[in-house]
């Protein structure tokens, strides 16, 4: 339990190290090192150093853009491979040795992966249940992270070490008896199961805590003073200002709607509630000739990517600020 | 259409109506009525005050028995039911205690190849990550032109879904032809990566295709978790060593330190921390792995004609709750969690033992 | 408003439930505060001031114990319905309100027949930002504002409801030296012109006399003595007020008394009529002192301070329990500054003996 909380106090000193990625300004080239290390040198050598330090140097510079820049073409090489390959004709993606760059754009890949995965239908349900678990799961975690940051009740500091225990238990453990318990609910294939199931999210909550502890308590005492209801205070100034990491929460959550798999294949696999990812995997994209027709579905990849990546463009800033603390995908 | 479709389930489903009106707008009407009450006839707080964290906990706690106690205390019990069947207990049948659940799962060889598979990904990929990381978030730190571009490119993919990047790299190793493997095997085009190592005059391997060997699938594996766990990794290292205080570094550059011992002696004890964070939650999702696999080769886990060999202990759960065979999967799952449990507390320990603060 | 305390008490459950000892916060605090009075809560840390505060606001409730204001028992109603405003140590201001919105914030809340017109609201809180003199600034946000400016966007906002009691928990704690003189002035003009009751809590002497109308001394959650300033000053009922109050700090001796003369050491100070022979603790403010060639007090001088008006001796003195003794001489006095020694006579009504062990007031006459 206390190594628990440890590595969670670790995570958001973390996340208050990310402000000073975010600051990149403030990290000052260490030149005055430099001076120093000659202060101490023999005057007559310093000449002769200083050259063969600034030769390493830019050597150093060199090696490190170098290595990056590799490693940074091997990151985004996937991706590119997917834009490429979804507008190619499956004759020129089946060439040996295949081309860097298509020789006719198709289009059509797209219109046609849209038609055959009915990506229509998994957009609008993956929409729908990432908007409606967000929302109802955020109200969740800002009454319960207002309930252990300010309330003062009994079994209080009990409970929320339950709470965090349980973030240790694979998600596969729980995910045995949901199963039957939806089940028995009479759930199966419907948007409840998808819902309703994940809408407590402990981490999430542990967050939301913490950042309410921050504010200072006394601004509580004051709206009390003035005669302000819990629930006005909660929103009037507690979610004011926390809404930065109430938008961290909200973007993870609805990446972890986008990206779910397994739970909504076991549950909810029909043509009706199908979502995006699931889709995705279930269907085969093949030509007339029943041969797998890959640039068809690097179409449909490309667009089930596109959200996330939008998301990422802009609003970067909150998403790595959130995953820093928390480090669950999904 | 798709739209008027989806409008139809929303209303006939009437989960609004079900869900949404009752619990939500119940739990949120009650907390305001109580504030309500509170102010304006409920001028003796003390006793309200005692239950009023509960009222704005009820659906939270309402749903976490549901939903995460009564699955734990549930499946602990099904896992020492011999052979529970979820199917035929619905039919009444009882089943007798015992520790034949595990028995079986601890016996059975398609266990023991999803735990095979589990612990050498596990193995791989984890190492192999925090120190690509490690190496590139140390490089990021380093420069100052394009370093935030940089950074923003090694997130990139962490904001995919792992099923649909996983066909993309699918598509990459793949091979386009016909019977493989066999004599008469024709190869129309090798893929775009065999053509990459053909540069270096390496011979094109089947590496996800019918017939590819376990080792060329386990390769492809590892590069592509590597590839998927890297951006979180760089993110956390990448911040602690901004965090560094600098002047660390300089009282090393007097002493003319040279640099590797830089990077030992200075930069890698004081990232320990987040090392060692890092290593745990690598670990953890290690032992979780499973839909990278489904994204290169399907729900089938394993190359065409090789379903099940690269199964997981997670996957090994999923085959068996979609079978019904609860038992089974409670068992394993068990067993997922002591294993995750165990070696969380080991690198705990180890973490302790070297982290220098 | 008249504002009553009656045998408050507060008592704290131990935060260690095993030794099972509880915290008695407040003992059985009695007094009222007269109508339209400035009165400073003065003790320090842990006296129990700021629990009582808390408990006139409604914000903490009392073990037991009654509070009144004017006739009507509040003891039981919540904060909001007691008609207080509370100014915070650290401002609490709304931090992402402008000015504005923080004093616009408590009438928003008024329900019933109190509730205000739009309009209303916002002149009753240019009304009060005019009072505090903020009226220029009433579109910027706290972290644009100066400690100072702070205090007073505080203030406004607790008097914009129109308390009928005014609570300042340690109002110039968090301001620098210079802008504290300026505030505690303006405190004062504030009160005097709304005429609300005020009560405020602070450990800083200076400041509780310079300017309450009473004052009211606590330890370790006991009420030590409630008066005027001056008459807290002239007339300590113990050692610890005595102490407490007045900077230069009061100096304090052992001494015995015999055949009602007063000794310190050997040497004979002064007569103190109607006193047993007993060891006693004598406290000497330090503007108690003259220079004497032939005084009875000889100390060892240290060191001789400047002051313009007043010049500040320090010198030393066996009997002593603090480590210097600090007088405070007319500057026309000439004193010699090589000297190892300076001498002292004692003007007696700035002399206070205690008991050495229960550290009680002894009077005498001289």
């Amino acid at each position: 339990m206390d190594e628990l909380k440890e590595v969670l106090s670790e995570e958001t000193e973390v996340s208050a190290e990310i402000e000073t990625i975010e600051n990149e300004e403030a990290v000052a080239p260490s030149e005055e090192a430099d001076v120093l290390v000659q202060g101490v040198m023999h005057e007559r050598d310093m000449k002769k150093v200083s050259a063969k330090q600034r030769v390493v140097k830019i050597l150093v510079q060199v090696g490190l853009y170098a290595f990056l820049g590799f490693m940074a073409l091997v990151v985004l090489f996937p991706f590119y491979w997917m834009l490429i390959s979804s507008v190619k004709s499956v004759d020129e993606y089946n060439m040996n040795p295949p081309t860097l760059f298509p020789q006719k754009f198709i289009f059509h890949n797209y219109v046609e992966s849209f038609n055959a995965a009915n990506l229509g239908t998994l957009f609008v349900n993956t929409v729908y249940v990432g908007v409606v678990s967000t929302l109802i799961s955020l109200v969740i975690t800002v009454l319960s992270a207002f309930a252990f940051a300010r309330l003062e009740f009994k079994g209080k500091n009990v409970l929320f070490g339950f709470l965090l225990a349980t973030m240790m238990i694979p998600g596969e453990l729980f995910t045995i008896t949901n199963y039957q318990t939806v089940n028995n609910f009479g759930w199966m294939n419907t948007y409840t199961v998808l819902i309703v199931p994940f809408l407590v999210s402990v981490f999430y909550i542990y967050l939301l805590k913490q950042n309410f502890m921050q504010i200072p308590n006394e601004l509580y005492l004051a709206a009390k003073v003035d005669g302000t209801t819990d629930l006005k205070y909660l929103w009037k100034v507690m979610i004011p200002l926390a809404l930065p990491t109430l938008i961290s929460i909200t973007i993870l959550k609805m990446m972890g709607a986008w990206n779910t798999y397994v739970w909504p294949k076991l549950v909810a696999n029909d043509e009706a509630h199908r979502l995006i990812t699931n889709g995705l995997r279930a269907i085969s994209f093949v030509d007339e000739a029943d041969k797998p027709n890959i640039p068809v579905q690097m179409a449909a990849v490309a667009m089930v990517s596109a959200p996330l990546f939008m998301v990422f463009i802009f609003l970067r800033k909150y998403i790595m600020k959130g995953v820093s603390r928390s480090g669950i995908k999904g | 259409m798709a739209v008027l479709n989806f409008l139809n389930r929303v209303f006939v489903e009437g989960f609004w109506k079900t869900f949404c009106v009752k619990w939500i707008w119940q739990t949120f009407c009650v907390a305001w009525v109580h504030d309500a009450f509170y102010i304006q006839f409920l001028c003796k707080k003390l006793k309200y005050d005692k239950w009023k964290g509960w009222v704005y906990l009820a659906p939270c706690i309402a749903l976490l028995l549901v939903f995460t106690v009564w699955p734990i205390i549930n499946t602990v019990r099904v896992s020492f039911l011999e052979g529970y069947d979820s199917l035929a207990a619905i039919g009444g049948e009882t089943f007798d205690i015992g520790i034949g659940n595990f028995e079986r799962v601890v016996n059975a060889p398609k266990f023991l190849t999803c735990l095979k598979n589990t612990m050498l990904l596990c193995v791989l990929t984890v190492p192999i990550s925090t120190i690509l990381a490690l190496l590139i978030a140390v490089c990021l730190n380093a420069i100052k032109p394009l370093q935030r571009a940089l950074q923003t490119i090694f997130f990139l993919p962490y904001v995919t879904n792992s099923i649909a990047i996983g066909m993309v790299f699918m598509a990459m190793f793949q091979m386009v032809g016909s019977n493989f493997g066999s004599d008469n095997q024709y190869i129309a085009s090798a893929g775009i990566i065999n053509n990459i190592i053909g540069l270096f005059g390496v011979e094109p391997i089947n590496w996800v295709n019918a017939n590819s060997s376990y080792g060329a699938n386990i390769a492809v594996l590892t590069i592509y978790i590597v590839w998927n766990a890297l951006p979180f990794k760089i993110l956390i290292l990448l911040g602690g060593l901004q965090s560094v205080n600098k002047q660390y570094y300089e009282a090393a550059k007097i002493d003319s330190t040279p640099r590797w011992r830089v990077f030992t002696r200075i930069t890698v004890p004081l990232l320990s921390p987040m090392l060692a964070y890092v290593v745990i939650t690598g670990f953890i999702g290690g032992f979780k792995e499973y839909s990278s696999i489904v994204g290169i080769f399907d729900a089938k886990m394993g190359a065409p004609g090789q379903a099940g060999t690269l199964n997981t202990m997670v996957g090994y759960i999923y085959d068996a709750i979609a079978n019904t065979k609860h038992g089974i999967a409670s068992a394993a799952a068990l067993i997922l969690f002591a294993i995750i449990f165990v070696v969380t507390m080991i690198n705990l320990y180890v973490s302790k033992k070297k982290t220098h603060y | 408003m008249k504002v009553e305390l009656q045998n408050l008490t507060k008592i704290f459950p131990s935060r260690n439930k095993k030794s099972g000892e509880e915290v008695v916060a407040v003992n059985n605090f009695t007094f009222t505060i007269p109508d339209g009075k400035l009165v400073g809560l003065l003790g320090p840390s842990g006296c129990g001031k700021s629990t009582t505060l808390y408990m006139i606001s409604g914000l903490q409730q009392p073990t037991s114990g009654k509070i009144f204001f004017g006739e009507e028992d509040v003891t039981e109603l919540s904060p909001e319905n007691r008609g207080i405003g509370l100014v915070f140590q650290n401002y609490a201001l709304y931090p992402h309100m402008t000015v504005r919105q923080n004093i616009l914030f408590p009438l928003q809340n008024l329900r019933g027949k109190d509730k205000m017109t739009k309009q209303q609201m916002l002149d009753r809180a240019y009304e009060a930002a005019k009072l505090v003199q903020i009226d220029g600034l009433m579109d910027r946000k706290p972290n644009e504002l100066s400690g100072g400016q702070q205090q007073r966007v505080a203030i406004a906002r607790a008097l914009v409801k129109m308390p009928r009691v005014l609570l300042l928990d340690e109002p110039l704690s968090n301001l620098d030296a210079r802008l504290r003189l300026q505030t505690r002035e303006e405190i004062r003009r504030i009160q005097k012109e709304t005429g609300i009751t005020t009560i405020f809590v602070t450990h800083d002497q200076e400041e509780a006399m310079s300017i309450s109308d009473i004052i009211v001394v606590m330890k370790l959650g006991v009420v030590q003595q409630i008066g005027k300033p001056q008459e807290i000053y002239d007339d300590p009922i113990n050692l610890f007020v005595a102490k407490f109050l007045g900077t230069p700090p009061i100096n304090v001796l052992s001494g015995y008394v015999k055949d009602e003369k007063l000794y310190i050491g050997d040497a004979e100070i002064m007569t103190v009529n109607g006193v047993d022979d007993r060891d006693v603790t004598v406290a000497i403010r330090p503007e108690g002192f003259n220079l004497e060639e032939n005084g009875p007090l000889v100390c060892a001088l240290s060191n001789v301070e400047v002051m313009g008006r007043d010049v500040s001796i320090v010198s030393r003195h066996e009997s002593s329990l603090n480590p210097v003794l600090r007088s405070i001489i007319n500057a026309d006095n000439k004193i010699d500054i090589t000297a190892e020694t300076v001498s002292f006579s004692l003007k007696p009504h700035k002399v206070f003996l205690f008991d050495a062990e229960t550290e009680e007031r002894i009077y005498f006459e001289v």
